[in-house]
């Protein structure tokens, strides 16, 4: 992590150490670009505003030399052109201060596991099955009739399986929103595809995590 | 340092410039009339004297030199010129001296230097002369004096300037009066302005009521400073609203904190406060956020992504958005169609436009009410509405609410930061369309889309990479 604001860093160290990541941390962008060089990181985490070097200059500088491990880019400037110049740097996402914890958490997870590219036209998760052609999904015997959406969420969920899914991702993924609505509709949707998901007796597949968002997993 | 700026006033210049086109149009006119007047008279004259030359050419030679004599003699202004030459160049007879080689003799006028003999001596003479060879070879040559030419020409000059000076001096008198008037008028202005700057932010610019374009300037200027102190007062209102709304959550967040801080508290006790903080905070970050945005959108920086909309799939996506949370509340929303003309435009600011719309609309009706989106064609474009059956907004909260942290009294104690419509005010402008609120059995809010608004197109800016990314939104809905 490249992160100049010592107080933010050593939060975000404490937090991503409580979930059990190994975080090195420079403070400005020159000594953070040679130390990202120099170690085999799995994803980096970089503010835009930094002494030394500019963030996106660090990124473009590591592009350049073949450092492809993800990026995700923490920046004060929420501006949709800020954010598609962070991108178009080489950034791999961009998470706009001031935000939650476990919104970094929940991004750097999906960052580090990035789903395969979809081969296979059957999702299969626990008793959950989600065949992509025929656009069918059922649970164990019973089938489930399920609208556009909530099959493209389920698809979403399924692909990303154990994995904290915050609720700003999913509009993004899912509904392609670049806004969060004031309403928050993500949980009346999940709320939908849940009781359909589970029929009265059986074990819930999709859990809430608090104050993050939501999981699917297999149920124990 | 006065002069100075007198001699640089725009006024000044003027005057002077005035002066110069008088100058040259006086010269034009004198240059016309000497032009008219010497060539006029060099005509007569040159006329006389061929003809005086042919007449005494055609008498016998005894014929000739008194007819000659008698035409000398007879020239009180000694302007007369005759003379008879050998054909070697002597002279024969005559009041001119030496025979004029330059002169072509083929009998008509040409313009000569001749050297006059008479009784007061000799003096050369500038004159019109014509030269006939005679048939015994020799040379009559009969001129006229043509220095009253120059005398014509010498008295248009004097009168020109005689003219021309007087005008000159009285134009930049003028100019000068008309740029000092100018300039007084412009400092009182100025001294005007600084007060304003000082913050007097009711003083205005000082009319005449001459309709002039400095008054009409001044009332411009006025117009625009009435414009910004209704604003500033508007703002200095907003503020008090924004303090509120963003005080209002961290006064009860700090007074958690500090409850907290005692350590009285169970654990789970301790872990709801915290939970009750963060939303606080949230709160007003979202306040924040969300005035970010409109002063994004409202700077028109964000348009990035114009392109044919077709409004239908707007509002069919937006139905489908909210329809699941409009059947929880026992809320129907209903959708109708019509045909409609595509609009240039943000695909996703439109979106978030109506979105907001419907939010809001669902957010004032109650359980058993119903929330219409409708796509309609007008003659001016086409048109979203968003009708519903809840309390509705008082004509006097009309222009309002669009205003940023407007809440009307009634919506006190629902959720939200009170953007909403501040917003779809924003994008809407931007697009160039227009916003209606009026009133049905609830409340009718209609996006009358104009296209072809040249300030949106006119920055568009095709950006083709995704929006990925959060919005800075997303805290607040965590």
């Amino acid at each position: 992590m490249i992160e100049d604001d010592a107080e933010t860093a050593e939060e975000i160290l404490k937090a991503l150490d409580d979930r059990g990541y190994a975080l090195d941390h420079a403070a400005d962008g020159t000594d953070g670009l040679k130390r990202a060089r120099g170690g085999d990181w799995d994803a980096l985490i970089i503010d835009r505003m930094l002494p030394g070097l500019d963030g996106l200059a660090v990124i473009e500088a590591l592009r350049n030399e073949n450092v492809m491990a993800p990026v995700l880019v923490l920046s004060a400037l929420g501006a949709v052109n800020d954010r598609i110049r962070g991108l178009r740097a080489g950034g791999d996402d961009y998470l706009v201060k001031p935000f939650s914890v476990d919104e970094l958490a929940a991004r750097l997870e999906a960052l580090l596991r990035r789903p395969a590219m979809p081969r296979e036209t059957v999702l299969r998760v626990g008793p959950l099955e989600l065949d992509l052609l025929a656009r069918t999904a059922r649970r164990g015997h019973r089938a489930l009739d399920l609208l556009p959406r909530e099959f493209q969420i389920l698809e979403y969920m399924m692909r990303r399986e154990g994995q904290v899914l915050t609720r700003a991702m999913m509009l993004e993924q899912v509904w392609n929103f670049s806004f969060v609505p004031q309403t928050n509709l993500v949980d009346v949707h999940i709320g939908r595809l849940r009781r359909k998901l589970d029929a009265p007796g059986e074990p819930p597949m999709i859990v809430s995590v608090r104050g993050a968002g939501f999981m699917l997993r297999a149920p124990a | 340092m006065r002069l100075l700026e007198l001699l640089r006033s725009t006024t000044f210049r003027w005057a002077l410039i005035t002066a110069a086109a008088f100058a040259v149009g006086n010269l034009l006119l004198f240059g016309g009339f000497y032009l008219r007047t010497t060539v006029y008279l060099r005509n007569n004259i040159d006329t006389a004297v061929a003809e005086a030359a042919h007449l005494l050419a055609s008498l016998p030679p005894d014929e000739m030199l008194k007819s000659i004599d008698r035409r000398l003699h007879d020239d009180p202004r000694h302007v007369r010129l005759a003379g008879l030459f050998g054909a070697d160049g002597k002279r024969i007879f005559g009041n001119i001296e030496t025979f004029p080689a330059a002169l072509a003799l083929d009998g008509s006028a040409h313009e000569a230097n001749l050297l006059r003999i008479d009784s007061n001596g000799t003096e050369s003479q500038m004159a019109r002369a014509v030269g006939v060879r005679l048939g015994n070879r020799d040379v009559l040559i009969v001129g006229r004096d043509a220095d009253e030419l120059r005398q014509i020409r010498d008295t248009i000059d004097q009168g020109m300037i005689l003219a021309l000076l007087p005008a000159l001096m009285l134009a930049l008198a003028v100019g000068a009066w008309l740029s000092l008037r100018v300039q007084r008028r412009i400092e009182a202005m100025g001294r005007q302005a600084s007060r304003i700057v000082s913050g007097e932010l009711q003083a205005r610019l000082p009319i005449r009521h001459s309709r002039d374009p400095l008054d009409r300037l001044a009332s411009i200027v006025n117009r625009m400073l009435d414009e910004i102190e209704e604003l500033i007062g508007q703002l200095a209102g907003v503020g008090d609203d924004i303090a509120h709304d963003i005080r209002t959550p961290l006064t009860r967040v700090r007074a958690m904190l500090e409850r907290g801080r005692d350590g009285t508290l169970a654990a789970d006790e301790m872990r709801a406060l915290n939970d009750r903080a963060i939303v606080g905070l949230d709160q007003s970050l979202a306040v924040v956020t969300a005035l970010l945005r409109i002063a994004e959108i409202d700077h028109g920086r964000r348009l990035a992504g114009i392109d044919i909309v077709r409004l239908a799939e707007i509002v069919t996506a937006v139905q489908e958005f909210y329809a699941p949370s409009a059947e929880d509340k026992g809320v129907t929303l209903k959708v109708s169609l019509a045909e409609v003309t595509p609009i240039p435009g943000d695909r996703d600011l439109l979106f978030e436009a109506v979105a907001n719309l419907v939010d809001n609309a669902m957010k004032f009706t109650p359980a058993g009410g119903t929330v219409r989106i409708s796509l309609v064609q007008r003659h001016d474009g086409p048109v979203v509405r968003v009708e519903d059956t809840g309390p509705g907004i008082d004509q006097a909260e009309r222009d309002a609410v669009v205003r940023r942290f407007y809440r009307s009294d009634k919506s006190r104690g629902t959720a939200g930061v009170g953007l909403g419509l501040s917003l779809v005010a924003a994008i809407v402008k931007l697009h160039g369309f227009s916003l209606d609120i009026s009133a049905g059995p609830g409340c009718v809010v209609e996006i009358v889309c104009r296209p072809g608004h040249p300030a949106t197109l006119r920055h568009a800016v095709a950006m083709s990479l995704p929006r990925a990314g959060a919005s800075p939104a997303d805290v607040a809905a965590t």
